[in-house]
């Protein structure tokens, strides 16, 4: 029974696919990004079949960008349109509406197990979108690999010729992930327990906490925008002092100052910077997903246990 | 020449190319006191503040031969009046010719500064503020600070606005013992009958010189009547001035030179003084 | 009291450096608002938050998200914008309200021209404004100048300052300094506005620049007098406001300046030169 079925598969597959193969050679799959991160996974899992355009580059911050009209004939033309979801891009809802696509918008953390903010965090976000949802779910590979297995089925229904290509080159890149995750681990492990907390200065380690262990804190919110009290910075140093945190982290969005500020205060080193909502440039130590979680995982232990 | 304490060469002054006092030649003597009178327009308050460097000539020049220290007590004065000073703040800028941005003021500039305004009859104003006082009060403030300012060259533009008999009866008083200091002091009048009872000397302007000379010459009827003859406005369409028409010789000698081309009657008018 | 007065201030370094900060900032910038005040120029300070755009974008693009060029890039505009601004006013009949606001508004065009051809999504003016709660040794260092380069200026050319706000005729007729000390004054405030961005944000520059110079003007009838006392209430209300951080967990920035805000509304009403004062019927006069 499964043979005649095989059959008209195939069959289907050498009809279609020189329209499938026109198309490809014509210029790829047209995949929408809403980040930089998804970027890296859309090309990872799509390869040469995709052409990708990334909304949100590198260093660039999602929770405040101001889309282009550019940005909506982008959005016109594509096929498939990758976003985080749990209310990540707050500029998203209003670009597919005026751009008018008919590409299907794939929330990748679909299937994701979403965690809440803690509650600190959650108090000072009130005037902002994410309502009390942690967005950052790639911050966890496990998380992470939702995403390319979301990603490849998405490209799948856009695209069934290459689908093969696409299930193909995620297994290998999920493969990759599954090493990636071991390293994290380990590196974790070597650090002693009692060290194990970190400051920075944006609360999108969520996930990466959960899922390995090391407890981040941070001195505002998630939003660009908050201004911290003076008793919300008091408290921090008492925190920390009470917790014993080990190293203090800038990343590259938002004011640094104030984390040095609190670095100086609890004498802790500042330890460089992280990743956390976006990739490097393609000449930074973050240019990909797998060189983000490396680069952090690396300047953490790095902080912690060294200088 | 070194009588003079001004000397006025060909001097043009007025505004957008329009002349508020056209082609003035002359001396003022040292120690001369003179009235400036004439009808509304016709170019006392602009004679002042060219004198005192605030308007450029246009044409012809101003000579300070002496590089003699200036009083100059505006019409409207630009005095913010709501700024918060007292009295005897406002009468100590007059010091400032003598001690400078820097200089500290010694006993003797506090007594000069209490003295002023005991002679123009504000004695005991010293603490009030400035926004308390009226129009009169201010005024005699303002004359308390050109005494302060102890100049040689005094220009006053109207100082007898909005004051009563009596403190009128005080100001001459001063200007009368400022005279006798001989200092050189020039003032805008529109009272005829004070000029003539105070006043050695007149220039009588109207855009042109009249008459400048003697009180009693110069305010003679015939004088007078030309005077009030100019035309007041500016126009558009009125000829340009050319330079070589034009050598009238000293109008300080108290006559006026008639001229066939009649370029005088420019119809370009002055600035309202 | 100790607990609630100076404990803050003791334990923690980041409040004592709030304070020494915010303090500083009042006394350059606080004097130099009751000239602003009395000019009627006090719209100057948001002008010139606008003003700076272009040169922290010119700075942004040459050396990226970088502080320290940013804010000579910045502090180069607001100087070019005001000088502009007290040029035309001087030479020509438009006044320096007028001509301000026609400058800032040409060069916040042209840095929102600068940003757009760069392309960035990232909001610069958050890098450019910082928070009186992380004031590192460089923005401290940048205010202790800018407050005592302020305060010689102020004292050296005091007598001028004075002469050229109240009867700026007279002064040209027996000095030259008019202008130059003019536009020194402007420096002076480009200097305290923009340094004043940097370490403590809009807001709290601005607003201390303003407020407390606004509320003096209810008590004293003497420049020199309210300048100090401008000076005491932005002192006052950086105390107070950065108590009210700390006790009732509210934005540092916001808590000073609405105690500023509150001994303004507290002047209005009382102050010796304030509502009550003038309105109130007295129940004897004097004689004379």
């Amino acid at each position: 029974m499964l043979k005649p079925l095989r059959f008209a598969l195939a069959l289907s597959v050498i009809t279609l696919s020189p329209f499938g193969a026109a198309a490809a050679q014509a210029d790829g799959l047209k995949v929408v990004a809403s980040f930089s991160i998804i970027g890296d996974f859309a090309k990872e899992v799509g390869g040469d079949r995709v052409s990708i355009v990334t909304l949100v580059g590198p260093d660039g911050d999602a929770h405040v960008y101001e889309p282009s009209p550019a940005d909506a004939t982008t959005m016109a033309k594509a096929d498939v349109v990758l976003v985080n979801g749990l209310h990540f891009e707050g500029f998203l809802k209003r670009l597919v509406e005026t751009s008018g696509t008919k590409a299907a918008v794939v929330e990748l953390t679909k299937g994701v197990t979403p965690l809440a903010f803690k509650q600190e965090v959650a108090e000072e976000h009130e005037g902002h979108d994410h309502g009390n949802v942690d967005p950052h779910a790639f911050q966890s590979i496990a998380n992470a690999k939702i995403y390319v297995a979301n990603v490849a089925d998405a490209f799948c229904a856009a695209d069934a010729a290459g689908c093969e290509t696409y299930k193909a080159n995620a297994t290998r890149y999920a493969g990759q992930l599954d090493a990636l995750e071991k390293e994290v681990k380990d590196a974790v492990a070597a650090i002693p327990a009692e060290k194990r907390t970190i400051i920075t200065s944006h609360d999108a380690f969520g996930y990466f906490e959960h899922e390995y262990g090391l407890a981040f804190h941070a001195p505002e919110g998630i939003s660009t925008e908050a201004e911290p009290s003076a008793a919300d910075v008091a408290k921090l140093i008492d925190q920390v002092k009470a917790d014993k945190a080990s190293a203090v982290f800038v990343e590259n969005i938002t004011n640094q100052r104030l984390v040095e500020q609190i670095a100086s205060e609890t004498g802790l080193k500042l330890g460089g910077t992280l990743y956390s909502d976006a990739l490097s440039p393609a000449d930074g130590p973050a240019a990909t997903y797998i060189e983000l979680m490396r680069h952090n995982m690396a300047t953490i232990k790095g902080a912690i246990l060294g200088s | 020449m070194s009588e003079s304490a001004l000397v006025f060469r060909d001097l043009t002054l007025g505004y957008a190319r329009h002349p508020a006092v056209h082609h003035l030649s002359g001396n003022v003597a040292t120690g001369s006191l003179t009235a400036v009178v004439g009808a509304n327009g016709s170019g006392k308050s602009t004679l002042m503040k060219g004198i005192v460097g605030a308007l450029k000539p246009m044409d012809g020049e101003i000579v300070n031969p002496r590089h003699a220290r200036i009083a100059y007590l505006p019409q409207q004065s630009e005095l913010d009046r709501t700024f918060p000073a007292r009295v005897v703040d406002l009468v100590s800028l007059g010091l400032w010719p003598r001690r400078g941005l820097l200089g500290r003021f010694r006993p003797e500039d506090r007594e000069a500064v209490a003295k002023a305004l005991a002679a123009v009859g504000l004695g005991g104003f010293e603490n009030r503020s400035i926004d308390t006082l009226s129009g009169g009060q201010l005024q005699r403030a303002l004359f308390a600070r050109v005494l302060v300012q102890d100049a040689e060259i005094i220009l006053l533009d109207e100082p007898f606005n909005a004051i009563d008999a009596k403190t009128l009866v005080d100001l001459v008083a001063l200007i009368k013992r400022w005279h006798g200091e001989k200092r050189t002091i020039m003032v805008v009048v529109h009272d005829h009958n004070l000029v003539r009872e105070h006043f050695p000397e007149t220039l009588l302007l109207a855009r042109r010189p009249i008459a400048w000379g003697d009180t009693v010459d110069a305010l003679r009827p015939e004088n007078l009547l030309r005077a009030r003859s100019f035309d007041e406005a500016w126009r558009d369409d009125a000829p340009w001035c050319e330079p070589d028409h034009h050598d009238h010789g000293h109008a300080h000698d108290g006559h006026d030179h008639p001229h066939g081309h009649d370029h005088h009657d420019h119809r370009s008018g002055s600035h309202a003084a | 009291m100790y607990q609630l007065l100076i404990a803050p201030f003791v334990e923690y370094g980041f409040m004592q450096r709030a304070l020494f900060g915010s303090l500083l900032l009042s006394l350059g910038g606080c004097p130099v608002g009751v000239f602003l005040m009395l000019r009627r120029m006090s719209l100057t300070g948001d002008a010139m938050a606008h003003a700076i755009l272009p040169g922290a974008a010119a700075g942004f693009l040459f050396y990226g998200l970088q502080i320290i060029p940013m804010t000579i890039g910045g502090l180069i505009a607001g100087v070019i914008v005001a000088m502009a601004a007290g040029l035309v006013s001087h030479l020509t009949i438009q006044k320096e309200d007028a001509s301000l606001a026609a400058f800032y508004l040409i060069s916040l065009a042209v840095g929102v021209l600068i940003v757009s051809v760069r392309g960035s999504s990232v909001d610069l003016m958050h890098v450019l404004f910082g928070t009186v709660l992380a004031l590192n040794d460089e923005a401290l260092a940048l205010i202790s100048g800018i407050c005592v380069v302020t305060l010689a200026a102020l004292f050296v050319f005091w007598r001028a300052l004075v002469a050229e706000c109240m009867d700026p005729l007279f002064l040209r007729s027996v000095s030259r300094l008019g202008a130059p000390v003019h536009f020194l004054f402007l420096f002076l405030v480009v200097l305290n506005l923009v340094g004043g961005f940097q370490a403590l944000g809009t807001l709290l520059s601005v607003g201390l620049m303003m407020l407390p110079a606004a509320a003096a003007r209810f008590w004293v009838a003497r420049v020199g007098p309210m300048c100090a006392l401008a000076i005491a209430i932005g002192f006052f209300s950086c105390v107070a406001g950065l108590l009210l951080s700390y006790h009732a967990s509210l934005p540092s920035g916001p808590s000073i300046i609405l105690s500023a805000g509150a001994i303004y509304a507290l002047s209005i009403v009382f102050g010796t030169r304030g509502m009550l004062s003038t309105r109130v019927r007295h129940h004897r006069h004097r004689t004379a």
